[in-house]
């Protein structure tokens, strides 16, 4: 169902972000992902809860239930299986934020968000790169 | 009669502007028949952007060899289809597409390439300035639909972006936010 407020927005946003976060915190620990790269990365979605927490401050917090994904489970077989599941991950946070920039109400949301969807990105060149992929833009 | 613009067409287009300063831009302004508050203005300084930013990657081709030739190819066209996409919106919108400079005119205000690194330090400053432009056109469209197609795009250009980065030995993104923080 589509979000009716900012909030909700966020709120969504923020589960996404918590989402990536786990990712790449049991990626690092299962050696599934270069240390250098998961670190960054899992900094960076760190600080984008961060914020996205920050922006939800003083509003009704009304947090959406996570649960371990099977799919992340079988992504920690092989560095190669989960630089694509984060990949996709990534994208489908992009597809998130493109939705939810375009929608906030309060105008002053919706620029740092698009410059957190062009970090989202960028992770995504990362992940490729990894996979040793051709980077053609799609 | 000069074209007429809401503030925040005004601070947009001033943002692409900047950015068209420095890669090649001034290109026609908008045409005088665009409603005051519509988007048009906007659009239309986007698309001189556009158009900027092909023909500045045509400049970054003739000094790359290899790899970086081939990724920095694949950017231009996609750039090129960034520009047909807004054309086609333009059309749609019944706002008039100007006819842009020739490659020659752009050619003549950028900067000296004399090596690979120069032209991908080029590229670099020339995404940021797209993501930056097209960031900002999120807060100055004044319709949702319009508001999609900058994100869009805007996603599009940081992929650019952590493309060119990667290319320069440099990490894909440089921080959390890639302007602006929440």
């Amino acid at each position: 169902m589509p979000e009716r407020t900012d909030a909700e927005r966020l709120e969504r946003l923020l589960a996404i972000e918590e989402r990536l976060v786990a990712a790449y915190e049991a990626g690092l620990r299962r050696d599934a992902i270069e240390p250098a790269l998961g670190e960054l990365l899992l900094e960076h979605e760190r600080e984008h809860a961060a914020a996205l927490r920050r922006a939800l401050a003083g509003s009704e917090r009304n947090p959406r239930a996570t649960v371990p994904s099977p799919e992340l489970t079988a992504a920690l077989r092989s560095p190669s299986e989960f630089a694509r599941f984060a990949a996709r991950l990534e994208r489908a946070a992009a597809d998130a934020y493109v939705a939810a920039s375009a929608a906030m109400r309060d105008e002053r949301l919706r620029q740092p968000l698009g410059s957190i969807l062009a970090c989202e990105a960028a992770h995504g060149v990362a992940l490729r790169q990894s996979l040793g992929e051709f980077l053609i833009v799609d | 009669m000069a074209p007429s613009l809401t503030r925040r067409e005004a601070l947009g287009g001033a943002a692409a502007a900047v950015a068209l300063a420095s890669c090649g831009g001034g290109d026609a302004p908008p045409p005088s028949s665009a409603e005051p508050g519509s988007g048009a203005a906007l659009i239309t300084s986007l698309l001189a952007l556009q158009r900027a930013t092909v023909s500045a990657y045509g400049a970054c081709e003739e000094v790359l060899r290899g790899d970086s030739l081939a990724q920095v190819r694949d950017i231009r066209e996609d750039e090129h289809r960034m520009a047909r996409e807004l054309e086609i919106i333009m059309t749609g919108e019944r706002i008039e597409v100007p006819p842009g400079r020739s490659p020659g005119e752009y050619a003549r205000t950028f900067p000296r390439l004399r090596g690979p690194e120069d032209a991908l330090r080029f590229a670099d400053h020339l995404e940021q300035r797209q993501v930056r432009a097209y960031l900002d056109a999120l807060t100055d469209f004044p319709f949702e639909g319009q508001r999609e197609t900058a994100a869009g795009i805007a996603w599009r250009q940081g992929v650019h972006l952590g493309i060119v980065r990667m290319l320069r030995g440099l990490p894909v993104a440089e921080g959390p936010f890639v302007t602006g923080a929440l």
